[in-house]
């Protein structure tokens, strides 16, 4: 495809997805239509923009879009690179199947809710989305950040009406401004130091600078992208915003708005500030790291099924942060082929997190708008009542376990091998590190996998556990189909892998200049190799076949057998008890209480027991019970911080009089005093 | 009638009527009427279009004319008619009650012009003799001393409708700086500026109007209750 179909095609997703927004406000009142024709739009410009970003990612091309305004400093110019526009084509990707969804999803919104505002914020967050993955300058890049950060803030607040709601949009805006805060002093100090605020100029620029500078400009990228990327500790708005979010808004945040941040991470470590110390890496590692394994031991004791999977995403933007990390200390170490490597395995990982973790907030979305609930302890039984929901919401399931042959597998499988590979070929200090992390991330998955196995177990199986589930209903058409896509495309994905491996390498080469699919293919794109002879090697295409194999066996043999035995049906051995009620069921609680006693340390349980009873301790009229687990980051780290701040501003209380006088005199003196002092010096 | 084309002449007669508006401020910061302070400030936006006339005369610039024209229709005109409606709609007490009694704010006038001129001061180079720069140097003055007095009115003063009056008579400053400096900015400009400060004075009309229907009186300072 030659030049100007591609940028056509961009800037045409970008006008369609503006008028989704703009029929949105335009035509509020006529709901049906608006919801209609804005997801129709949006998904008509996320195709646009996913053909676009999939020519220059198979082409290598770069396309420089440059739209003039009537600020001098501020071109429109946006970017289309292969690192752009591999996160631009997730967004198409996920953007599609969301908005496919949102279809029958918007049906369901309260008649008194106003469709076509969200509409609007929808196609905001989308394009901005956009706009930050390719902007080409630091002005254009801080001004989509702090769009998207705006429309993300009013799609969480969409349920004002909630007090949890509104403190989580709260939450959100304060968490997000504190890293853009960061942000803008880095790139302030870049764009100085620099004599520019173009991005090409910044890689250039940063050769110059002392290793003090570049230091003290990645802190200050890393915290600023960190929190947008849900890394511990700056991450405490996560679990509150995407339980609080509309589900097609969660899905868009956990898939799409967190890689933002990685985005970010990616431009300033391989693109912007050159050659990384060590440090940097293995700061990022360690980040990783800490965020991957308390990701998942949070979500594993979290009875609310969204929030469970907000901290799923805290986990797993922890294990690509990791093999980040890792790419960027091989970098370090001159090691091109292990960096590029990790490199494949992080981003592998960041496509296939926005896919399944899409699908699961999409298939969580219509579980908690069928039981009326997000409290799993409540749903239950929903595999007979909405099978096809329950089908893809297990397909997620699978592929975020890690669990063959879905996507998920193969690029923590990528992980491991990467993380791993750094063993044998670093210095001896940091080689420990890799075999360390290695393990924690092994401790990860394993923690996944038995808090997917709770959620769907708990959530899907067994009885129902409230009237709400009892009764709950299949989803509509729509939100089935574009589930229904992002898990066939979790299929796709994990069986394929050998296919889609070669895509990344322009990606790689944009980022370390070393090609590692070829490598990593091998016998005709049948087995994927770990690259080093060392390593291990694995074959998905042959795994699946051999799952499907072992999953007939029984099957099979269950037939041979049946022809021979009489089978005898009888209910469920009820301990005497008549009757078996959702009351005998376990429960999600119960289903993590050995972790949590093995974790005990971490998790500082609190349990409370009280008894009323008339005669005896034996017949007791009531039973309270109540069990939780300290918010470690909030009591020890935000609830001083917030209490300190606010201190300090009651006392800047007293200038703020309430006197008009008293505020235009000191506009007055200020100005009177600066103007004697220019005059002065 | 040959000294009416002597630029000199203009200077001097730009001059005299810049000291008159100063003059004019100065007065307004004294008056204790309303209705009297309203026409002293269009006395002093007719002073002002004079000025621009004057200098659109004797540099022949047409669109220094529409300047001056304009000066005249909203600030002489428009804008006073408007405000004594107001006046009379809203029913207010005639008098003005200024926090700092009278004495002393016309001292402090006297010292905020002052600072006009040694803020002016700096601005002036003898070594150039183009006339702009000749003639900024006491209508620059005179400028930043009616910006600064314009604001102390504001700040001096209990109703909402006196401080209007403080703020119309501060772009008053602005203006005169902007057309004695460059001999007229782009005309463009000037019709942004006219149309901003026909809506700062629409808007802030109603504001006073709400003011005094929620406090049954323009005191800005029982505002204060508004405070959470």
């Amino acid at each position: 495809m030659n030049q100007i179909p591609i940028s056509q095609a961009f800037l045409g997703g970008m006008i369609l997805y503006a008028a989704a927004g703009l029929i949105g406000l335009i035509a509020a009142r006529q709901r049906n239509l608006v919801r209609i024709a804005a997801c129709a739009l949006a998904a008509l410009g996320a195709v646009l923009e996913g053909v676009a970003s999939f020519a220059v990612i198979k082409d290598a091309h770069e396309t420089i879009i440059s739209i003039p305004s009537g600020a001098f400093f501020l071109p429109y110019t946006f970017r289309l690179d292969p690192l752009s526009c591999y996160f631009n084509l997730a967004l198409a990707v996920v953007g599609l199947a969301i908005s496919i969804y949102s279809f029958g999803y918007l049906k369901s919104f309260d008649s008194q809710k106003p469709v076509g505002v969200f509409c609007f914020f929808y196609s905001l967050l989308l394009i901005s989305l956009t706009a930050v993955f390719t902007a080409a300058n630091a002005v254009l890049f801080l001004v989509a950040w702090e769009l998207m950060a705006l429309a993300a803030y009013f799609l969480v607040s969409f349920d004002h009406e909630k007090d949890e709601t509104r403190r989580a949009g709260i939450l959100f805006f304060i968490m997000s401004h504190a890293g853009t805060g960061a942000l803008l002093v880095a790139f302030l100090l870049l764009g100085t130091w620099a004599g520019s605020f173009d991005f090409s100029a910044f890689h250039v620029a940063s050769q110059t600078l002392t290793p003090l500078q570049r230091g003290s400009l990645f802190l200050l990228f890393f915290l600023g992208f960190g929190v947008k990327a849900g890394m511990i500790p700056v991450h405490v708005w996560l679990p509150a915003a995407h339980p609080a979010a509309p589900s097609n808004v969660s899905a868009l945040m956990s898939a799409i708005l967190i890689k933002t941040g990685i985005y970010g991470i990616l431009r300033i470590a391989f693109d912007f500030l050159g050659i990384p110390p060590l440090w940097w890496g293995l700061l990022v590692l360690a980040a990783g790291t800490v965020s991957a394994i308390l990701g998942v031991l949070y979500a594993l004791i979290e009875p609310d099924l969204k929030r469970m999977l907000a901290y799923s995403t805290i986990e797993n933007a922890g294990i690509i942060l990791m093999t980040l990390g890792g790419a960027m200390v091989f970098r370090s170490y001159d090691r091109p082929f292990l960096a590029a490597i990790a490199l494949a395995a992080c981003l592998f990982h960041i496509f296939n997190h926005a896919v399944f973790k899409s699908l699961l907030f999409l298939s969580a979305g219509a579980v908690v708008h069928a039981t009326e609930t997000r409290n799993m302890e409540r749903m239950g039984g929903l595999i007979r009542r909405m099978p096809l929901t329950a089908l893809c919401f297990l397909v997620g399931a699978i592929a975020i376990s890690g669990l063959p042959p879905l996507n998920g597998f193969v690029s923590e499988w990528l992980s491991y091998q990467a993380l791993l590979g750094g063993f044998g070929s670093t210095l001896s200090l940091t080689r420990i590190v890799f075999p360390i992390a290695g393990s924690l991330l092994a401790l990860t998955g394993a923690l996944a996998a038995a808090c997917f196995v709770r959620a769907f177990g708990i959530g899907f199986l067994a009885l129902p556990r409230s009237s709400q589930a009892t009764h709950a209903h299949e989803a509509h058409p729509s939100m089935l189909a574009g589930m229904g896509a992002l898990a066939a495309l979790c299929i796709a994905l994990g069986l394929g892998a050998t296919l889609w491996l070669p895509l990344l390498d322009p990606l790689v080469v944009q980022l370390v200049n070393n090609k590692v699919s070829s490598n990593l293919v091998l016998a005709g794109g049948l087995v994927l190799s770990s690259g080093s002879p060392k390593g291990g090697t694995v074959a998905p295409a042959v795994l699946a076949g051999l799952l499907v194999l072992l999953t007939l066996l029984p099957g099979l043999l269950l037939a041979f057998w049946r022809r021979r035995r009489r089978t005898v049906s009888g209910p469920t051995w009820d301990c005497g008890l008549p009757g078996l009620t959702e009351d005998n069921e376990y429960t999600a609680t119960a289903f993590s209480k050995p972790l949590r006693m093995i974790f005990a340390a971490f998790y500082q349980p609190r349990r409370e027991i009280q008894t009323e009873f008339e005669v005896s301790a034996y017949y007791p009229t009531s039973i309270r019970f109540e069990s939780g687990v300290e918010p470690a980051f909030e009591t020890h780290l935000y609830t001083p911080l917030k209490d300190r701040i606010l201190a300090r501003a009651s006392r800047l209380r007293t200038i703020q009089a309430g006197s008009i006088h008293a505020y235009l005199a000191y506009i007055f003196i200020t100005l009177v005093v600066l103007l004697l002092f220019g005059v002065r010096s | 009638m040959s000294f009416v084309h002597d630029p000199q002449f203009g200077d001097r007669m730009i001059t005299l009527m810049a000291a008159l508006v100063l003059v004019l401020q100065i007065a307004m910061v004294g008056q204790r009427w309303l209705i009297t302070n309203i026409r002293m400030f269009a006395l002093q936006s007719f002073l002002l279009a004079a000025i621009a006339g004057t200098i659109a005369f004797f540099n022949h610039s047409n669109h220094i004319y529409i300047a001056a024209v304009l000066t005249f229709v909203v600030k002489t005109l428009v804008l006073p008619i408007l405000l004594e409606r107001i006046v009379a709609r809203v029913g207010i007490q005639q008098e003005i009650e200024p926090l700092i009694n009278v004495p002393l704010s016309v001292l402090i006038s006297g010292g905020l012009t002052l600072v006009g001129y040694i803020v002016a001061e700096s601005f002036y180079h003898p070594e150039e003799t183009s006339a702009p720069a000749a003639l900024g140097h006491n209508t620059l003055a005179i400028a930043i001393a009616l910006f600064l007095i314009g604001f102390f009115m504001m700040l001096n003063r209990r109703k909402a409708l006196t401080q209007v009056l403080g703020l119309l008579s501060m772009e008053n400053g602005l203006f005169l700086a902007a057309i004695s400096l460059t001999y007229g900015m782009p005309l463009v400009v000037e019709i942004g500026i006219f149309f901003d400060v026909l809506v700062a004075a629409m808007v802030l009309g109603i504001l006073v109007y709400r003011i005094g229907e929620t406090f049954d009186s323009m005191d800005v300072s029982k505002l204060r209750r508004l405070r959470g």
